[in-house]
């Protein structure tokens, strides 16, 4: 396995110090930018990661619940700040369906991965004895995610995390490529979901 | 020559042709026609009904709207994006969703067309379509946009007001997802936009807010006589 190198930075206010009880927490990508989206499996992971160490931790799913109060978290409509809560929460089957979710926590999470460099080359061929490949080559990846905690019940931001991580990948060819993956946006995502952890469950 | 060599030979030839049967497969894959009927699974809108009741007409082009794209090379694909089964499903769910009341029409508004009571016609039309896939940017992420041109008229035909919309799609998860797959994917999301887009915008559009007033100004007159 390639090597990570990972940073992360946390700030966060009114930590729940019996955790969020009975009620809810839905993780959400921002997707409102036009060069990049925050991948729907990195949400994914981060949930999975969460509720994996704390079972008691109820994650709605992201697609569920854009679908359920679509169109107000599409990318064009989606809030960008706390008071836009407001905004939504004036329209009564918006209001009514938040409250059958007990939501308590909106997470919003803005970043991707992306590939940095990439050098080497590598060959492979079809002949009549078989197929195969030769050469080396090497690539660079980086993740860069920052979540923001809305308190719901509040309308208030309490807290920001940050998760950057950099690797780079191997893939050497003799007859058979071997890659050595970097596990880049995994590692952010054990990163923000253990501090996601430590925010959100009484027992970490 | 013996048997044996006569079958290796055979053999050898066999998987000659083998890969190179599968060379020129690999380099026919860019040619040829590619088609997507777009389809998807689009969610009601979750808001209060408008106190309107809408008649709403699909003219033919817009039921049955397809763009075709003619490869440029014989390395690229043609291309045949069919939106119209999805573009009516969508809209359907969206417009009975949005207003009080809402009836499809047989027939385009005009004078002597015998048409339900309803207060005005939507006429939605797609102007224009774009899309670009990685063979056309050389980034693998596929995008879907849309021009929309909407008329309301009354049930005689005679204009309330007409605007136009855009939509925007992209699918930046196309990995391990076919070119199809992954139009689709990006159609979807474009038309969920569009979507979003109408429902946030409608009574934005200036002569749309003010046929909004007067209606209202119209039942509250006949609600006080």
């Amino acid at each position: 396995m390639g090597c990570v190198t990972s940073t992360v930075d946390e700030m966060v206010f009114n930590e729940p110090i019996e955790g969020i009880g009975d009620s809810t927490v839905v993780i959400l990508g921002r997707r409102h930018a036009s060069d990049y989206e925050t991948e729907f499996d990195f949400i994914e992971c981060i949930a999975d990661h969460v509720v994996a160490r704390d079972s008691s931790i109820e994650i709605i799913d992201e697609i569920e619940f854009i679908n359920t109060l679509y169109p107000w978290f599409e990318p064009r409509t989606a809030p960008l700040r706390p008071a836009d809560i407001d905004r939504l929460v004036q329209q009564e089957p918006v209001a009514q369906q938040l409250a059958n979710l007990k939501l308590e926590y909106m997470i919003w999470v803005d970043g991707s991965t992306v590939q940095t460099n990439s050098a080497g080359s590598m060959t492979c061929g079809v002949g009549p004895g078989g197929a195969g490949c030769f050469g080396f080559g090497t690539w660079g990846n980086a993740s860069d995610y920052e979540a923001t905690i809305w308190d719901f019940t509040d309308k208030a931001e309490v807290g920001r995390l940050n998760a950057s991580t950099s690797g780079q990948s191997y893939m050497p060819a003799v007859v058979v490529p071997i890659p050595i993956i970097a596990p880049v946006q995994g590692t952010a995502c054990d990163g923000l979901g253990d501090q996601l952890l430590q925010f959100l469950s009484s027992e970490h | 020559m013996d048997t044996a060599t006569a079958r290796r030979l055979t053999t050898a030839q066999a998987r000659s042709v083998w890969g190179m049967l599968a060379l020129a497969l690999v380099f026919l894959a860019g040619c040829g026609t590619k088609e997507v009927i777009v389809s998807g699974n689009f969610p009601p809108p979750l808001m209060e009904p408008l106190p309107v009741k809408l008649g709403v007409w699909y003219e033919p082009e817009f039921e049955g709207h397809e763009f075709f794209d003619e490869a440029k090379g014989r390395a690229e694909s043609s291309w045949i994006v069919k939106t119209g089964e999805a573009q009516v499903a969508m809209w359907g769910q969206l417009l009975d969703n949005m207003f009080a009341g809402v009836t499809k029409m047989d027939g385009k508004p005009a004078p002597e067309q015998m048409n339900p009571v309803v207060d005005a016609v939507l006429i939605p039309r797609v102007d224009e379509l774009q899309y670009a896939i990685p063979a056309h940017t050389n980034v693998k992420v596929y995008e879907i946009w849309m021009r929309y041109a909407f008329e309301l008229v009354t049930t005689n035909g005679e204009p309330i007001a007409e605007w136009t919309m855009t939509a925007y799609g992209k699918t930046p998860t196309a990995f391990l997802q076919s070119d199809e797959a992954a139009v689709n994917l990006a159609a979807v999301v474009a038309l969920r936009d569009a979507g979003a887009h109408f429902i946030t915008s409608f009574h934005k559009v200036p002569e749309v807010a003010q046929w909004l007033e007067q209606l209202e100004q119209e039942r509250g007159g006949v609600a006080s006589r």
